[in-house]
């Protein structure tokens, strides 16, 4: 799905990036925030910001909104210094917070009100659209709904007043598969109208699937930025495959990227990291009877990151 | 349909004031009703005790007199200062400010809200001036209906309280109180708890009152009272609303208010 053409768009490449961070930093006290941190993303991409919990993707975009300041580096947003025109940027922008609330009592139709009145528009009709898209009450207070809807209500949000940026933390934590499909099916629109989304989250297959770059932060460190296909390409993914003749599957063994083999009986286990396509090759000439592939976890993205890092 | 700079300057103002006072609407009854009763029953009940009293009070000991301002209580408005305006309404309403100021600040900071607030276009100084001006308003609706319910009780129980002079003595609370507004602003500029801003807030509430107090006992200490807020609180309801002082104060605690917006604006404002 993720096709990264819009950053090979010479008229999309040629405004002043949605996003551009150079050696971002925050530390808090003796404690690590984010270290060095530098990006780009640009207007009409989407870019995935993958981590594990703690590694600091949040205190990311909270420097980004200027919720807190960097100790060093700088971020600017539209060409706009993130500090200094901090009131400007998030006219452009929507928001949606990691652990989103607004209060116990408040409904989301108050919270809508509010926003529409900060930012002088009218986004109720914009807003019941697409309450009604993503089964949204807006009429209870946020207190009695649940986390996923909470979360939906969080979504609205931030999108409904057609922002130019998306900055989202985990946003598809507490929907349900169904919702979750809808909120990328969003995103994508969004992409499609222009906007740049920056995707924080923990979920490979979230982030596969919608985004066109993906930067890998680990340790307050940004690893690595790469176009989404590249960064599967080092991922290792566990395979399990059954053959009508199990004789020739010693020859796997063989084949480029193979590793960790295990036979038993018909069947074979092992873990394959790049180009896939010799592995396919040689299966074509058998009577494959079962295939099944794991995706692989964050870790084992890590780890075919480093591997080939090593090599 | 994105607006660029967001909406003016009065209008985001108008709106965070409403909301806050929405959010706070049940204040007007939590805080004013059982004030307003109290006040209410104490002036209800002057015609009956106002005999013994004055009699008691005629034992009581100089010094306790004058601390409490209850040198002499010859009419309803002396007796409705000592029992509920040089003590009760003034720390009420102090912490009922703080509360309020944490409500619109480290709360909604808790409970998230704050993140959502500042994901539009609005500045934190604006979220804070707000905060400040409905804190002004709730304040001030709250000592209109303690007033009111005091004022009812009256009627009622024929007790023949002035009620100019008792306007005058609960309006001089407000400045008061809302000075404590502007020291929980400049609280949350230090920290985003609740309990933190509350608790510093109101210990400083009851030091302040302490201090003027023990200045009024002693007058070698005397000149400890100008650390306090309460010696420019003064006895309204029976000296009128002292202009130099109601002004002063409520001046001090816009300062304030102001200074705590730009410490918030300077502060992180952590997850």
């Amino acid at each position: 799905m993720s096709s990264g053409g819009c950053v090979d768009n010479p008229r999309v490449a040629a405004d002043p990036p949605a996003i551009e961070t150079e050696a971002l930093t925050k530390r808090y006290g003796r404690h690590r925030g984010i270290e060095d941190v530098s990006f780009t993303v640009r207007p009409g991409e989407v870019f995935g910001f993958l981590g594990p919990n703690g590694a600091g993707k949040t205190t990311t975009i909270r420097t980004l909104l200027d919720l807190i300041h960097p100790t060093s580096g700088s971020a600017r947003i539209f060409g706009l210094d993130s500090r200094r025109e901090s009131v400007a940027i998030r006219a452009r922008l929507g928001n949606l917070p990691g652990d989103f609330g607004f209060g116990r009592e408040a409904t989301g139709r108050e919270a809508v009100r509010l926003l529409s009145r900060l930012r002088g528009l009218d986004g109720g009709a914009r807003a019941d659209e697409l309450a009604q898209r993503f089964r949204a009450d807006l009429d209870r207070p946020l207190g009695q709904l649940s986390r996923g809807n909470r979360q939906k209500v969080g979504l609205i949000l931030a999108v409904f007043h057609r922002p130019e940026l998306l900055v989202l933390d985990e946003p598809t934590s507490g929907l349900d598969p169904l919702m979750q499909e809808e909120f990328l099916a969003l995103v994508a629109e969004e992409r499609e109208r222009g906007c740049a989304v920056f995707l924080s989250s923990h979920e490979l297959d979230e982030v596969q699937r919608v985004c066109d770059r993906v930067g890998i932060v680990r340790g307050g460190r940004l690893i690595a930025v790469e176009r989404m296909a590249d960064l599967l390409g080092k991922a290792r993914r566990r395979f399990s495959v059954e053959l009508a003749d199990p004789s020739r599957l010693e020859r796997l063994r063989e084949l480029p990227g193979v590793s960790d083999l295990e036979l038993a009986g018909n069947r074979a286990t092992f873990t394959a990291a790049g180009d896939l396509d010799a592995v396919v090759r040689e299966l074509a000439g058998h009577h494959v009877v079962d295939l099944e592939a794991t995706h692989p976890s964050l870790e084992e993205v890590f780890l075919g990151y480093y591997d080939e890092g090593e090599a | 349909m994105s607006a660029r700079g967001g909406a003016p300057l009065g209008a985001q103002v108008a709106a965070l004031v409403a909301t806050h006072l929405s959010d706070r609407r049940r204040s007007v009854l939590a805080w004013g009703l059982p004030l307003g009763l109290m006040s209410s029953f104490i002036v209800a009940i002057y015609p009956s005790v106002e005999e013994s009293l004055s009699k008691a009070i005629r034992g009581y000991p100089q010094g306790l007199k004058e601390a409490f301002g209850i040198g002499q209580l010859s009419n309803i408005e002396q007796y409705l200062h000592a029992e509920m305006l040089s003590l009760i309404v003034p720390l009420a309403m102090g912490y009922l400010a703080v509360r309020a100021i944490a409500s619109g600040l480290t709360l909604a900071a808790e409970s998230g809200r704050l993140d959502v607030l500042l994901s539009a276009p609005v500045s934190r100084s604006r979220v804070v001036l707000a905060g400040f001006l409905a804190t002004a308003v709730e304040l001030a609706v709250v000592l209109l209906v303690t007033g009111l319910l005091c004022g009812i009780g009256s009627l009622l129980a024929g007790s023949g309280l002035d009620a100019s002079r008792a306007a005058a003595g609960f309006a001089d609370v407000w400045p008061l109180a809302l000075l404590f507004a502007g020291f929980a602003a400049i609280a949350a500029g230090f920290s985003l708890r609740t309990s933190v801003v509350t608790g510093s807030v109101a210990g400083l509430l009851v030091a302040m009152y302490v201090v003027d107090l023990v200045g009024r006992l002693d007058t070698g200490l005397s000149g400890l009272r100008y650390a306090s807020v309460f010696k420019y609180y003064g006895n309204a309801i029976e000296d009128g609303i002292e202009p130099v002082a109601f002004l002063g104060v409520t001046l001090a605690a816009c300062a304030l208010a102001a200074l705590g917006a730009w410490l918030f604006e300077r502060r992180d404002l952590a997850a």
